[in-house]
């Protein structure tokens, strides 16, 4: 009776963890066989040394040395009287850089295998479009003005053309313009960054090597000679290789991150004990 | 709970037993056996003069070549700008990834590429128009502190101990208890499997952190500079940060650890370390610093950080290391302030000046060492007394985000910490909060801003040599690209023309020197903008002149020299008449019926004295505009009544100077 009654103490039942938590952390801590002892070892000196030599370029003075031995037990009592405090267990700080390590840890742990090529040809059939390759697109323009319907872009197309047929040069004629005059090699997208979609696409139906017009961008109307363009193409793996182990590894890592947690969240049994507000639509 | 407590610390004790031997809480090595960490011993004053020779970069000058027959054969300017922010935190940094954020750098890498992530209020973003270029700048310090998570290294799992160990750690609770303390036991008794010892997988976040910017920078596409901020709160929250970017790749960053403010508070430090930096390494790296204005007065003070006077070594290096300063950013604008520019009708513009960084509050005469302007026009007397300016700088723009999104737009603005992303209340929520009467409330924070970089092309190395050139401009967050040449033949012929023609024919970029002036001659400037393709109209451009009287006093002027809607607008009493509002705050649309998409010019200065020094900037102003305030009120449908609350904005871009010295 007595007995039974003495197990159900939660006091002995706190000893009992206690002593449990007490003997576990003596088991784990290497050199620290004592509760309040502190052993230097020579792997710790070594590497105190070795940081100094990282951060100054050379080995540590005696003074020094001994300064950094001072300091790594000022850490250590001062992080050990702390966590018994529960200190690191309040601290919001504390606790999201575990979750961040705790989190890397689980990104890393999925990325120790190299995608393969079936991996990679895969994931390229699923995503055409986002690994589609533009129009790579080399021309000149000559900005007209605001919009082609306007009376002064009408007539400045009447005399752009006829001057270009004479051999103008392209920069004497149209108006001033901050947009680049000419661009070499260019994606269609990264020309669509900068002259409007419209006029990106136009672009790609265009006859090479003659001046045609007018085209709308985003600012106006433009003269353009399109020079050379290699069409859009499939994309083919070998080409765009590097694009694809990056997005497939991204997704991998993220993947990676959701499934760790999803894995831990399951090992607890939640309870919001509160009330809990209602979601609004 | 005691399970858990095992797992924490057991990841501790694993991430620490697969590097150097270290006892649990013991801490965490900071550098690995490649990368060594600088900036101890002062370097022999030598060094400095012998490396500013060193750089070269590609000289304007020569960008335009006579043409010969082909007109386009030998002619190399750059044809566009590149925009860009050069200021991001990610949940790397201690503060961000404390405050919650979850972006770490290659989320944030991949939204300024215009991918769409998930905030981490869990709202998905995706820039308006991607950006062409970013340096992730997490801050150096603490950055060891989430390091040495080094077990899913491949090669690490090769040894078959160290596989099971971590098999076991993630199978479960019993297990990965199991498997802490086997690898306890193996510590103690050194019987570690070699990989875990080897000092190669001391691997530092350093090291993660330049692998990203490597794996997502794209020469041609994209560029992901490599860099950190070196976080310098001196005093208690004197701003004297320092944005560090590179021009190399990882091979050279990973040779040396970042510079830590732990090492030295004093920016002559960070110097003298960028200096050793380069010789060990062979590469190249400059400072941006940012927040003058929360410097409380020490940003551009005219003593040194120990307050003694300046000398003409310490102004060849704040030169030489520090070619461009961040105007703009979430925490406002450093261009200008009123009490400073009195006669400036534009400078009372996202202002943070109650204090500093910790919003202890500012003395009188502070206010003269935060701003960007004061420095140009102090830095002219510098050079009149020393030989040297010291604030030959640049303007550059970044947003400091602190949750990993560059997103400055006003319509789209993510705020600088996970709390202050899109919700009804974060108008009036304190954005930071020091105690009584050391508040920023959050509709102070501004949606800002990005530096647009001319450079040949996109690639690490051609825009950092543009930045060194300081042929940059900062913009409150449009894509207005804005030309800016000086020289003494520009005539009124030449704003018919494409600007860069005759820009680079017959001037100097934005960031350079007018050479000396011909007789008789004043300088002359071809100065263009063209509105954001998605963006409002502009209303003026103005050239701010800085210059020394006489007697050697700074003075600044500003003239308006050319603005939208010409034909009614006009200078009565030396201010030129207002361009006007159509902004709808309600609805948080406005109309381009008012300015022009495009302005150019040709300028004289009409008070130009070839005797005294002199600098000269452009600033262009859009039309108003809604402010993000008002977005937020009318997505929201919240009543914004407070009348200090701004609810429209005149997004802006300044250019970096053009200076002038008598010869």
């Amino acid at each position: 009776m007595r007995v039974r009654t003495l197990l159900r103490e939660p006091m002995l039942h706190f000893l009992l963890i206690g002593i449990l938590l007490f003997a576990t952390h003596q088991w784990m801590a290497p050199g620290d066989s004592a509760g309040n002892r502190i052993v230097v070892t020579q792997g710790v000196v070594d590497d105190l040394v070795t940081q100094h030599v990282a951060a100054r370029g050379r080995e540590p003075s005696a003074a020094e040395l001994n300064h950094l031995i001072e300091s790594y037990v000022h850490d250590e009592i001062l992080y050990r009287e702390g966590v018994k405090l529960g200190l690191d267990r309040d601290d919001i700080v504390v606790k999201r850089r575990v979750r961040q390590k705790i989190e890397v840890i689980a990104e890393e742990d999925a990325s120790t295998r190299a995608p393969t090529d079936g991996d990679l040809s895969a994931y390229l059939v699923g995503n055409q479009v986002r690994f589609a390759q533009p129009a790579i697109l080399t021309f000149e323009q000559v900005f007209l003005g605001d919009s082609t319907s306007s009376p002064e872009v009408v007539q400045a197309v009447a005399v752009t053309r006829a001057a270009l047929r004479n051999g103008t040069d392209p920069e004497e004629l149209g108006k001033p313009t901050l947009l680049p005059l000419r661009m070499t090699e260019t994606p269609a997208d990264l020309v669509a960054r900068d002259f409007g979609a419209s006029f990106a696409a136009a672009l790609e139906k265009v006859p090479v090597g003659e001046w045609v017009g007018p085209i709308d961008s985003s600012f106006g109307a433009h003269y353009v000679r399109l020079s050379e363009r290699t069409p859009a193409v499939a994309p083919q793996l070998a080409a765009v290789r590097d694009h694809v182990v990056r997005e497939w590894e991204n997704e991998r890592r993220q993947r990676a991150r959701n499934e760790a947690y999803a894995r831990m969240r399951e090992r607890y049994e939640v309870s919001i004990a509160a009330t809990a507000p209602t979601e609004q639509p | 709970m005691p399970v858990r407590q095992l797992i924490v610390i057991g990841t501790v004790l694993l991430a620490a037993g697969c590097g150097q031997p270290q006892p649990p809480g013991g801490t965490p090595a900071t550098a690995s056996s490649q990368a060594v960490q600088l900036g101890g011993p002062p370097t022999d004053a030598g060094t400095l003069n012998a490396d500013s020779g060193e750089i070269k970069p590609a000289d304007p000058a020569k960008f335009y070549k006579e043409p010969g027959y082909s007109p386009y054969a030998g002619r190399r300017y750059p044809e566009r700008p590149y925009f860009g922010d050069e200021h991001v935190h990610t949940a790397w940094s201690v503060d961000a990834g404390g405050s919650g954020a979850t972006l770490g750098p290659e989320e944030a890498t991949r939204f300024a590429r215009g991918e769409e992530v998930t905030s981490t209020s869990g709202q998905p973003v995706k820039l308006g128009q991607p950006l062409d270029w970013v340096a992730i700048t997490d801050h150096s310090d603490m950055m060891g502190m989430i390091t040495e998570i080094k077990g899913g290294n491949p090669e690490m799992m090769a040894d078959p101990t160290l596989k099971r160990w971590r098999d076991m750690f993630n199978g479960g609770p019993v297990e990965a208890k199991k498997a802490v303390m086997d690898l306890v036991a193996a510590q103690a008794n050194k019987k570690l499997p070699p990989a875990a010892t080897d000092p190669r997988f001391a691997k530092s976040v350093w090291a993660k952190n330049t692998a990203i910017a490597e794996k997502y920078n794209e020469p041609g596409r994209f560029t992901a500079f490599i860099g950190y901020e070196w976080t310098s709160n001196a005093g208690g929250g004197d701003n004297l940060h320092r944005n560090i970017i590179y021009r190399d790749n990882k091979d050279k960053a990973d040779q040396v650890l970042p510079y830590t403010t732990f090492q030295s508070e004093n920016p002559e430090d960070l110097w003298k370390w960028m200096t050793e930096w380069e010789k060990t390494t062979g590469g190249k790296i400059l400072a941006i610093p940012h927040n003058g204005n929360l410097s409380n007065g020490r940003m551009f003070a005219l003593t040194t950080f120990s307050g003694d006077p300046l000398t003409k070594a310490w102004a060849d290096a704040r030169q030489r290391w520090e070619p461009l300063f961040e105007a703009i950013q979430m925490k406002g604008q450093s261009e200008s302030h009123p009490s400073l520019s009195t006669t400036d009708d534009f400078a009372a513009y996202e202002l943070w000046d109650r204090g500093n960084l910790t919003q202890t509050p500012k003395k009188p005469g502070m206010f003269a060492g935060e701003y960007a302007r004061e420095a140009l026009k102090n830095g002219l007397k510098v050079e009149q007394d020393l030989g040297t300016n010291p604030f030959k700088f640049g303007m550059a723009g970044g947003t400091d985000t602190h949750n990993g999104l560059v997103a400055a737009e006003e319509d789209n603005f993510f705020a600088k910490f996970p709390s202050a992303e899109p919700r009804p209340d974060r108008w009036d929520e304190d954005a930071m909060n020091f105690g009584p009467n050391r508040i920023v409330k959050g509709w102070e924070m501004t949606a800002a801003g990005y530096t647009a970089v001319w450079a040949t092309g996109n690639t690490r190395a051609e825009l950092w040599d543009a930045m060194m050139r300081r042929e940059t401009y900062a913009t409150s967050g449009p894509r207005m690209i804005v030309r800016f040449f000086g020289g003494y033949d520009f005539t009124p012929a030449d704003a018919t023309r494409t600007p860069a023609v005759a820009g680079y024919a017959k001037g100097v970029p934005m960031g350079g020197d007018l050479p000396a002036a011909p007789p008789g001659k004043a300088p002359t400037f071809l100065v263009a903008a063209l509105k954001d393709r998605f963006g409002g109209n502009l209303d003026r451009v103005q050239i701010i002149k800085g210059f020394l009287s006489k007697d050697g006093k700074p003075q600044e002027k500003i003239y308006d020299v050319v603005w939208g809607d010409g034909d009614r607008r006009k200078i009565v009493n030396g201010k030129l008449t207002p361009v006007g509002n159509t902004v709808d705050v309600a609805t948080a649309t406005w109309t381009n019926t008012i300015g022009d998409p495009e302005l150019v010019t040709v300028w004289t200065d009409p008070d130009f004295d070839p005797s005294v020094r002199a600098v000269y900037y452009a600033r262009v102003l859009e039309i108003p505009t809604p402010r993000w305030t008002a977005y937020d009120a009318a997505y929201f449908k919240i009543k914004i009544t407070d009348p200090k609350v701004p609810m429209t904005t005149q997004e802006r871009a300044f250019t970096s100077p053009i200076w002038y010295s008598p010869k």
